[in-house]
């Protein structure tokens, strides 16, 4: 019994890192004005990028590297589309989603012969045990026998933290977000630091994309993100756009989806998918209990204009 | 310190400031007097590296400021407090300081910053805690945010745009303590008010501005109140338009005890009564600000008040929103017709239908009457010499001029009991101009009650039978046309003199 | 109406299908020959164009309802979610009373999938009304709430037993949306999209309603001018678009697949929102952009199967699209006629 907690422990922890990953990029844009609805279609360009990648070069390190650059090009594309054309932000970032399934599958399919898509095989990443806190009863395979992406993602959202929070140009970051014309007022330039903002978001939603390819899966198959980016997004809210938040967020989303996959074995009398409904539900119910006061970015969804006095 | 001379501006055909020069020396608090449109802000923002002069220079501490963005204007030593702020409201008082302050480097140091927030409010009274988020603070204290930012920056000149707008008495006389302290160490001011009172007390020379030129310059302390209003609003008053004096009737339009708070909760209006009778034109005068915007909101049904009843010819509209109004005869020309009396991107037709599109004629059962409504556009197009296409032009294709006479056509064409009119004829040539003044009058005419609210002091007089003033959301004077004293309006307009009118004045009992 | 944003769509699907080309350039094909090929796949023969149309129906339905929502100024990504329990409810009225006569039967279970879906975009429209969560999240979280309702619902009553996937045991014949043209695959189904578009033209244009959803998405002052309630046309709106989302899913389950599979509603919603885009919010444009969605996806097998070039690539040419157009869309703002 015990053991079995602890598994499922240890799986929440582990389906919740690409979560957190996205969520982290995810945040990164939104609190600098650009909602981040393209999460889902950069994660999936960069776990197609990682996978392609680390079978070509038989190096996981290089098929990190890609999943990024990966997740950075479709984050490109609505971060140019949004600031220099002022497309709407949000339908923008479905169509990159659309885009980066169609992307992803195509080039899958270029890979292979006549036009049929190869299964491409990788190894995946193993855990990678702490020394001496690994070997904690309890704690120990939860918390400290992941595979390392899993560590960078938690140290990614400290780092995070610390940004927002501490740094000058966190500092301006979550001011563009909420009044960008201040930020200009003051010698700053608003588009440069959204532009900056997407695409490094972009760049963690790729890391996000390699986890599952790479960590979780090792393969690619279409549309493999499965909606994980539209959850990110709902972590993100939840979590009232701070990564500590998010962080919670993604490990109740991650439990859920851990549990959903364990149902039958623990015979609960719920059937997998009213679990696999809770998160979303949770989501809607926190938003609905948030209300107004959910503290969006203030200056989210809309183009900033230099406007002449 | 600052020498700004032969400074010109068009824009278009307006010419916002015609060959200005204005000396600021050391230690000194400036004002910059004038009403709306007299070039003030125009002015500042060229100082301030936000517009570029046509022609003119700018002196600063002996350099040349030239070509230069805020960002420069801010590194040279001169601070710009805006009307509206630039602050983030959902920070605290030390992030919006550290904002785009690159004195502290890629670190933030918090700590430090609110030490010198501390001290910097302890040194001019400012009464700012570095950790109060800012969203919550009153817009006096917001201000003064923004006054430390300045001072932080080591702003040798500091400019006040319209400051006191938003602060409750007991804020302003501490705001102009502040503005002292500033003086007394060096510091010079720029205080930009239609404000007489507070030109007056803190002040050491003023600047008459109006109409883009400079109209006279003072020492405070040698000049009268007079004086100063007579430089503000002296002008040719034209002769009045021709119009058949007549007795007015009944009461159309009762405003009773109207209270308004904004968002922020400061009063707007403090318990407004006034009544406007068939017949007449009653003409409300005031610098924009003074709670104008409220009370067209209100009396068009665009907000509720606090406190308080409108009545539109008898009924009691108050909460009764939009519809209620319509229903009881009321007419609307707003301040900004393109965005609200309009749908620019919508026809002539469609726009003379917007009223009563739900309404037989134009509306035959479930569907919409195309030719009624177009029938109707032809007819409005004729009466109101609408200069379009044809009635399936785009509004957004328009003149000003036309854009009017469609709001025109179609808010006079309902025949309303009562007509609220918010600068109807701003941005017109004089041509559209006296069209619509000539309108206004001739639906005065058939017995309709119009309040005019217009900030050009011209108009007021040249259109309304009874003149009102607006200052700070009260009516400090209302008087009947014939007789009434350009310089007694200019002193209401600047705060300065305050009738507290009886209620014969604001109710109309005494003959135009 | 106005050509130019018209216009800009032309030219974002031939900017899309250029930057495609060059894909497929990049994998070894010609383009011209594929794009041949897609076309043939396609318009190459009447069984073609019958299954080209018949995909196109549930887009050109639930396409019209984003975009009536669009020109509110209402973005409703729902579509998924709407139309999976416009199948459910269809399925359920088709099982459960399968004696009714063939013509009511089927119009009845059309009338409970409209039903259903105009209540799932209902309550989004509620916990945005009421609570004032923005109703992109709202549609988006119920489309994965919606979708697993269905799923649930196939483990339970509605589900054959036995069968390798998750679905529904086959209609009887009586619940099947009868054929437009015997002996085709086509199905009345177009007709109802048809309809749908012109009454929705027709209500746009010509009724207060559809006026006073026009001055709304135009100016929100020039609305609030005018008396309009916004809440009110929002709830209007939205249960318009659901009930026409949840009126495809009652299609594609009754026409096409006559029986409830699980995921049969996948991506319909993103692609609704796209074919809205392209027809500049238009309705009767939704019917060419409707079509063209159609007719690419149907040609796409084909190309694959004729030239070897994956049919995703046809998603890359409707993502690509999309982008152009909300690219000129956000240039051009404000010119044109509402």
């Amino acid at each position: 019994m015990a053991d079995a907690l602890v598994e499922f422990l240890a799986a929440a922890v582990r389906i919740a890192t690409p979560l957190l990953f996205a969520a982290l990029g995810g945040i990164l844009s939104e609190r600098a004005g650009v909602f981040a609805v393209g999460l889902e279609g950069m994660m999936l360009a960069g776990a197609f990028a990682g996978v392609v990648a680390t079978y070509g070069t038989g190096m996981a390190a290089v098929g990190i590297l890609a999943s990024i650059a990966g997740g950075m090009m479709l984050a490109a594309v609505v971060a140019v589309a949004t600031t220099r054309f002022r497309a709407d932000q949000m339908v923008t970032g479905l169509a990159v989603n659309i885009l980066a399934i169609g992307l992803t599958s195509f080039l899958l399919r270029g890979l292979g012969a006549r036009g049929e898509a190869p299964t491409i095989r990788v190894t995946t990443l193993p855990p990678l045990a702490v020394p001496w806190l690994g070997d904690l009863p309890f704690v120990g395979p939860v918390l400290f026998r992941q595979p390392a992406l899993t560590y960078a993602a938690v140290a990614l959202t400290v780092v995070m933290f610390v940004f927002l929070v501490r740094t000058r140009p966190g500092l301006t970051l979550r001011a563009v977000g909420e009044n960008p014309t201040a930020v200009f007022a003051v010698g700053g330039d608003p588009v440069r630091v959204r532009v900056t903002a997407v695409v490094a978001g972009g760049a963690l939603a790729g890391l996000a994309g390699a986890v599952l390819s790479l960590q979780q899966v090792g393969t690619f198959t279409d549309g493999m993100t499965h909606g994980r980016g539209y959850l990110a997004l709902a972590a993100i809210i939840v979590g009232r756009w701070m990564p500590g938040g998010a962080l919670v967020g993604c490990l109740v989303f991650g439990a859920a989806d851990a549990l959903q996959l364990r149902v039958q074995a623990i015979r609960l009398p719920v059937s997998s998918y009213v679990i696999q409904m809770l998160p979303y539900i949770v989501s809607l119910a926190v938003l609905a209990g948030l209300g107004r006061s959910a503290r969006l970015p203030a200056a989210i969804g809309a183009p900033f204009v230099r406007e002449r006095r | 310190m600052l020498r700004m001379t032969g400074i010109s501006k068009s824009f278009g055909s307006v010419r916002a400031n015609r060959d200005i020069e204005l000396v600021v020396p050391a230690q000194r608090i400036v004002g910059l007097l004038g009403e709306n449109g007299s070039g003030k802000t125009t002015l500042m923002n060229i100082l301030f590296g936000m517009v570029r002069p046509d022609a003119g220079r700018i002196e600063f501490d002996g350099r040349r400021l030239e070509g230069h963005t805020p960002r420069e204007a801010l590194a040279a030593g001169i601070g710009m407090i805006h009307q509206h702020f630039m602050l983030v409201p959902a920070m605290t008082v030390t992030e919006n300081v550290m904002l785009g302050w690159a004195e502290t480097g890629r670190w933030l140091h918090p700590v430090a910053v609110a030490a010198r927030i501390r001290e910097a409010s302890m040194a001019y009274g400012l009464d700012l805690a570095p950790g109060s988020v800012v969203g919550s603070l009153s817009l006096g204290a917001q201000q003064r945010v923004e006054i430390i930012k300045a001072i932080l920056r080591g702003a040798r000149l500091l400019v006040l745009d319209e400051p006191t707008s938003s602060l409750s008495p007991p804020e302003v006389s501490g705001l102009l303590d502040v503005l002292r302290r500033l003086r007394a160490e060096g510091r010079s001011v720029i205080f930009i008010s239609h404000k007489l009172g507070e030109i007056l007390d803190v002040c050491d020379e003023v600047v008459v501005l109006r109409d883009g030129e400079v109209t006279g310059r003072a020492e405070v302390a040698g000049v009268g109140r007079q004086d100063l209003a007579r430089m503000m609003v002296e002008r040719d008053v034209t002769a009045p338009l021709e119009r058949v004096i007549r007795q007015p009737g009944h009461e159309r339009l009762v405003v009773n005890e109207l209270t308004v708070r904004d968002a922020g909760g400061i009063m707007r209006l403090r318990g407004l009564s006034f009544s406007v009778r068939a017949g007449e034109v009653l003409a409300l005068a005031g610098v924009d600000g003074n709670g104008q915007a409220e009370l067209a909101d209100v009396i068009a049904g665009l907000a509720r008040p606090e406190s308080g009843h409108v009545f539109v010819d008898g009924a009691d509209v108050t909460w009764g929103g939009v519809a209620a109004r319509l229903a009881a005869g009321l007419g609307h020309v707003p301040a900004d017709r393109a965005t609200e009396g309009l749908v620019r991107e919508m026809t002539v037709a469609e726009n003379l239908a917007l009223r009563d599109f739900d309404r037989p004629p134009l509306r035959r059962g479930p569907w919409l009457d195309g030719s009624a409504i177009r029938a109707r556009a032809v007819e409005r197009m004729a009466e109101y010499d609408i200069r379009a296409g044809d009635d399936e032009s785009l509004v957004a294709t328009l003149s000003g001029g036309n854009q009017q006479k469609i709001v025109l056509a179609r808010e006079l064409g309902r025949r309303p009991t009562v007509l609220l009119a918010v600068q109807p004829t701003r941005g017109l040539d004089p041509g559209a101009t006296r069209f619509v003044i000539e309108r206004v009058l001739a639906l005065r005419e058939a017995g309709a009650a119009v309040l005019y609210i217009s900030t050009e002091l011209e108009e007021a007089l040249g259109v309304g039978d009874r003149i009102g003033v607006l200052h700070a959301g009260r009516l400090v004077g209302v008087m009947p046309r014939a007789g009434a004293d350009v310089t007694r309006i200019g002193l209401m307009m600047a705060g300065v003199l305050d009738e507290a009118p009886g209620a014969e004045a604001l109710y109309g009992t005494s003959p135009a | 109406m106005s050509a130019r944003p018209l216009a800009m769509s032309l030219l974002a699907v031939v900017l899309a299908f250029a930057a495609s080309a060059l894909l497929i350039a990049a994998a070894g094909k010609n383009p011209l020959v594929a794009y041949g090929a897609l076309l043939q796949g396609s318009l190459g023969s009447a069984d073609r164009i019958a299954v080209a149309l018949n995909k196109a129906t549930p887009y050109l339905l639930t396409g019209v309802g984003v975009a009536l929502c669009f020109r509110a100024r209402i973005i409703n990504i729902g579509g998924e979610g709407q139309i999976a329990l416009g199948g459910l409810a269809a399925t359920w009225v088709a099982l459960r009373f399968p004696q009714a006569p063939a013509v009511v039967l089927p119009a009845l279970a059309l009338g409970a999938g409209a039903l259903a879906g105009a209540l799932w975009a209902g309550l989004a429209a509620v916990i945005r009304l009421r609570r004032g969560v923005h109703e992109v999240l709202v549609t988006l979280l119920l489309n994965f709430v919606g979708v697993l309702i269905v799923s649930e619902a196939l483990q339970g009553d509605l589900g054959e037993l036995g069968a390798g996937f998750p679905q529904s045991p086959l209609f009887a014949r009586s619940a099947w949306l009868p054929r437009l043209i015997p002996n085709t695959d086509l199905h009345l189904g177009i007709v109802l999209a048809a309809a749908a578009v012109i009454v929705a033209h027709i209500v746009l244009w010509r009724t207060p309603f559809g006026f006073r959803v026009r001055i709304l998405g135009a100016s929100v002052p020039a609305a609030a001018y005018v008396g309009i309630s916004p809440a009110r046309t929002f709830l209007s709106v939205m249960l318009l678009a659901g009930g026409l989302a949840g009126a495809a899913g009652a299609v594609e389950v009754l026409g096409v697949h006559y029986r409830l599979i699980e995921g049969f509603a996948t991506g319909f919603g993103f692609n609704a929102v796209a074919i809205a885009l392209l027809a500049a919010l238009n309705p009767m444009a939704v019917l060419p952009a409707g079509l063209f969605f159609g007719f690419l996806e149907t040609g796409a097998l084909a190309m694959q199967r004729a030239v070897g070039v994956p049919s995703p690539l046809v998603a890359v040419i409707q993502g690509l699209t999309m982008v152009f157009v909300l690219s000129a869309m956000g240039l051009t703002a404000g010119r044109e006629r509402v």
